[in-house]
């Protein structure tokens, strides 16, 4: 029926109309039967009826569901409008669609990273527990597993704690249900797990007891881990996440199937759900053993677990988490854990150095898990949802200058319809209701380009973890509000300032506009400082741009000081599979010989890991000196040099002549010789390697010689002094070893070859690891190019966006001067000085911008330090390009319509009037 | 005495609008005009109100329309009472009167 209404609407109005028509009538013959002329009788008639327009939009708006169909009115109106208008149009739906989508796509990830809850029971009574403390030197966590990290509101932060504490946790039966343990030690971080006799690598995660119970994690299949798995002597089961067990148990039923982890033998008992990651995205576990497993799996490498270090009260390695009990909350418990942890730490202490910096323990929320990834990415996230949100209010500002541009020009339709009895409100809400379809039109091609983006952000983040976005509920209520928001910024000033004006002038202004007016009006003022604002954001945008390529170049001018072409990577780990000191070095003495003699390879040598993605360091020193602590060291095999292409500058390369029994030998790289050896031939000196920490002496080394600086390491770190040693001359001995293969051609063609001689060494050996030189470079520094791609490719954007504005707002204002700039001309002025009247407002304009945000810039690039490469944030020849781009900008974006003014005939430009 | 009020307590346009037409169908100037004159002129209908007023009436079903022809010959919309309408004003009249009645109560009682 109210459907019906609507269409019936115009008829119905037509039989009002008619109906006031009539009652006029009847008042006209009241009043002329009262002896008034019938002029007279009119007149006092229609002052007593009032406005007909105003009582058919009264009867109208009576009908409940008036606002409805206004707004149907107002739409269809909007769209017409707009239709009418296609540039215009065109132009602030893409702006908006780019704006608003490039916002949604990022905050999806931020909403992935910080806000989605881990997917077990009750997430929200989760907690972590962890400590802070001032420092990690001189401190009770004498020995660490897993990692702390550096906090802005405290010097330190961790998350693992040693075993007594974890028992001392436990007995907290007040405040938590449970009370669990989680661990990701060496011994486990990368398994090599035997199915079947088919050997495989695997990220295992050690769980406590009360692991699955106290998150609530419900089997897939079989059951999960239980306090009885976990104690010394039972701990031989395992289970295996959804994905691993699928993966590799087909056909078969995993539970109850014997496995072997790193050569000892396991039971499957169970499968984890497919929803289950673990507690922490960067780190999805394949397969969880007790905890107690550790000290068999320890005993199989050097330096590994034992079951002294349960008693441990400094060795911190275990993660713990706690659910809290009903009723309890987090600073309750908190409270009452950190005094106990406080009193049981103090218990601890060796030396005054540790009591003076006692771990402080805290409780966190547990709902979304652990923060690794979320340190890791939330940092570039904010940073480019801060870059999207400024070309947002770029865009918001540009189509708000658009409009009252537009505004301006619909003035007398504005005015016409005020003058027939529309309320400023109805008008205002027209408006309205078109800068709303914009941004609605823009929200949902935004929507489509988010989908784009979350794709595109996704490939790039893959390489790191488990990183999930999706358009989720979230994700549409922020496109949803960004939309709503922009179309209510970029339409209101626009709208409340077009429908104040004066009727009478507005009416008579010629379709021209209003040439001659002298008034500086509000109008100029508002889309003055729109044009100051979207300058001064250009200029942030333009600075983090020249910053972003000045680190692209940087990182693609890398020195490497190693040929990366040809050079294939594998890791092996024969530990793992049960070779024992001191035939394991023996084994990758002739593993090398047999890949030697592959066909195609040149040299192969191997080392403990790849050269850019080691940070080794034990105390190296010259005899009677103390060791720098900066020194970094690798073991290598015979021709490390010679095949990753590293120059000598003196001496020689290791040989098959460097044996365990020959005496040790080391080489050192020359900014080692430039500290350590100023002036002098390093050659022949004695380098000590010393056990930490004290000081026991590993190694007497002779320097046999010196090589060029390479990269070693991050590929964004200084140059650091290295030391060489082979990996066969005693401690530390080998355990993982990367081969390098250097090859004739592209490597790709041997690595089937690769595989059947290591298959032949010894069948139990997982390769799954290879790749060649180049790639691992790529990958390392894939992320940060294209994060500076990323946001070098915005701040175009912004520049685009902004210049679009700033021209259109240029030719708008002269286009309203033409009739002035006539007369001037028509008074004698020369065309130059016509030409500098324009240029200079727009000078002035860009002036205010950079005055506003070069301090800003100065201030706020500093949090982008982090994502630089060779530079400093204040970089003068970044913010210097800034600003000439932008004044070059402005200035272009001014020429134009200033010549267009200059060259304006005077009589034509006078007839405007 | 002059108008008391131009403006009219909310909701009582309605009922006197449909009081009105218990004697039967009228145009919009005969009711304006009647309660005018049946108050003494102490109300005066603000004729811009009266016209949403009818069709707001005519919307709930309170009354209905036609065009007729009018003493004079005119061409007029008329409008009449429905059953539902009746109901309506003997409920609205029913609550006016405690309403009244109530205040009235309030205000003896205050003064004396």
């Amino acid at each position: 029926m109210n459907l019906r209404r609507i269409l019936r609407r115009s008829r119905e109005d037509a039989e009002l109309s008619q109906e006031l028509e009539s009652h006029l009538q009847y008042e006209i013959d009241g009043n002329m039967a009262r002896g008034m002329s019938p002029e007279e009788a009119r007149r006092q008639a229609s002052v007593k009826l009032g406005n007909p327009l105003v009582i058919r939009e009264r009867v109208w708006g009576t009908n409940r569901i008036a606002w409805l169909e206004d707004t149907w009115r107002d739409l269809t109106y909007a769209a017409r409008t707009l239709r009418k208008t296609p540039s215009f149009t065109c132009i602030a739906v893409l702006v908006m669609a780019l704006g608003i989508g490039a916002n949604t796509a990022i905050f999806s990830f931020l909403d992935a990273l910080l806000l989605r809850s881990l997917p077990v029971s009750d997430p929200h009574s989760l907690v972590v527990i962890g400590w802070h403390a001032k420092s990690d030197q001189d401190s009770v966590t004498e020995g660490i597993s897993g990692r702390t990290d550096p906090d802005p509101h405290f010097a330190v932060v961790g998350g693992i704690f040693p075993y007594p504490a974890f028992e001392l946790f436990q007995k907290d039966d007040a405040d938590f249900s449970d009370v669990f343990a989680h661990c990701h030690t060496r011994e486990v971080s990368r398994v090599n797990v035997v199915i079947n006799g088919q050997a495989e690598l695997a990220r295992g995660e050690l769980v406590s007891g009360g692991y699955f119970k106290g998150l609530g994690v419900v089997p897939a299949a079989g059951r999960l881990i239980i306090p009885d798995d976990d104690r010394p002597g039972n701990a031989t089961v395992a289970v295996l996440s959804h994905t691993f067990a699928q993966k590799y148990f087909v056909n078969t039923n995993p539970v109850g199937q014997p496995i072997l982890v790193n050569n000892l033998p396991f039971t499957v008992v169970g499968v984890a759900p497919a929803e289950f990651f673990g507690v922490d995205s960067s780190r999805v576990p394949d397969i969880y053993l007790p905890v107690h497993a550790n000290v068999a799996l320890g005993s199989q490498i050097p330096y590994g677990f034992t079951a002294k270090d349960y008693l441990n009260s400094n060795y911190y390695w275990a993660e713990v988490m706690a659910r809290l009990r009903p009723g309890v909350t987090l600073e309750q418990a908190q409270s009452r854990l950190a005094t106990q942890f406080q009193s049981w730490v103090a218990t601890t202490v060796h030396n005054d150095a540790q009591k003076a910096d006692l771990p402080i323990l805290f409780l966190r929320q547990g709902a979304t898990g652990l923060d690794i990834l979320r340190r890791q990415f939330s940092q570039p996230l904010y940073m480019l949802l801060t870059l999207t949100g400024l070309i947002l209010a770029i865009a918001c500002f540009n189509v708000a200058n658009l409009l009252l541009a537009r505004a301006a020009s619909r003035k007398r339709e504005i005015a016409l319809r005020i003058s027939e009895g529309a309320s400023r409100l109805r008008i205002i809400r027209q408006l309205m209701t078109e800068s709303l379809l914009l941004a609605s039109v823009g929200g949902a091609l935004g929507l489509l380009l988010a989908i784009w983006g979350i794709q595109f952000l996704t490939a790039l983040f893959a390489s790191q973890g488990n990183l999930h976005a999706e358009l989720n509920w979230h994700v549409l209520a922020v496109a949803a509000a960004l939309t709503l928001l922009t179309g209510l910024f970029f339409g209101l000033v626009p709208a409340l300032q077009s429908t104040k004006l004066d009727l009478v002038s507005a009416l008579k202004e010629t379709r021209a506009g209003d040439a001659g007016s002298h008034r500086p009006g509000w109008r100029v003022s508002v889309s003055h400082a729109l044009v100051v604002g979207q300058i001064a954001i250009s200029l942030l945008m333009l600075v983090a741009a020249g910053l972003f390529v000045r680190t692209l170049s940087n990182l693609e001018s890398v020195r490497l000081g190693f040929n990366r072409e040809n050079l294939l990577l594998i890791d092996v780990n024969a530990r793992q599979t049960g070779h024992k000191d001191p035939g394991i070095s023996d084994f990758y003495g002739r593993l090398r010989e047999s890949l030697a003699a592959i066909p195609g390879v040149r040299n192969v040598s191997l080392s403990e890991s790849s050269i850019i993605s080691t940070n080794n360091s034990m105390p190296i020193a010259l005899p009677g000196l103390e060791p720098n602590p900066a020194t970094r060291f690798l073991s290598v095999g015979p021709d490390y040099l010679t095949t990753m292409q590293i120059p000598l500058v003196a001496g020689r390369d290791f040989a098959n002549t460097d044996t365990p029994t020959s005496p040790p030998v080391t080489i050192v790289s020359e900014e080692f010789a430039r500290i350590n050896f100023p002036g002098q031939n390093p050659l022949g000196h004695r380098l000590l390697l010393l056990e930490e920490p004290h000081g026991k002496v590993l190694r007497d080394m002779e320097i046999v010689g010196v090589s060029r600086d390479a990269r070693y390491g991050d590929l964004t770190q200084k140059t650091v002094p290295v030391v060489f040693i082979p990996y066969n001359q005693g401690v530390p001995r080998p355990n993982q070893m990367t081969f390098l293969l250097r090859t004739v051609s592209d490597p790709a063609g041997i690595i089937a070859s690769v595989r059947d001689v290591v298959r032949q060494a010894d069948a139990r050996l997982p390769l799954s690891n290879v790749q060649t030189q180049k790639a691992e470079i790529t990958d390392a520094m894939q992320q940060q190019i294209t994060l500076a791609e990323l946001c070098s490719a915005l701040a175009v954007l912004a520049l685009i966006i902004a210049c679009v504005g700033l021209y259109g707002t240029i030719s708008y204002t002269v286009a309203r001067r033409t009739g002035e700039i006539g007369i001037r001309i028509a008074l004698g002025a020369r065309r130059g000085p016509v030409v500098w009247m324009v240029l200079r407002e727009v000078c002035v304009l860009a002036g205010v911008g950079l005055a506003i945000s070069v301090p800003i810039a100065l201030a706020t690039s500093k949090f982008v330090q982090s994502f630089l490469f060779g530079m400093q944030h204040n970089d003068p020849l970044a913010l210097g390009a800034a600003m000439t781009i932008l004044v070059g900008a402005a200035v272009i974006a001014g020429c134009v319509p200033a010549r267009r003014a200059a060259s304006i005939d005077p009589v034509t430009a006078l007839r405007h009037e | 005495m002059a108008p008391a009020n131009s403006e009219m307590i909310q909701g009582t346009l309605d009922m006197l609008i449909l009081r009105t037409l218990i004697t039967g169908p009228a145009h919009g100037h005969t009711i304006a005009h009647v309660i005018e004159r049946t108050s003494d002129n102490v109300l005066e209908v603000e004729q811009g109100s009266l016209y949403p007023a009818l069709h707001r009436l005519e919307h709930r079903g309170w009354v209905t329309s036609y065009w007729g022809t009018s003493e004079n010959n005119r061409k007029a919309k008329f409008y009449r009472l429905t059953p539902a309408g009746k109901k309506q004003l003997s409920t609205e009249t029913e609550r006016w009167r405690q309403v009244v009645g109530a205040i009235g109560r309030i205000l003896g009682e205050a003064t004396e």
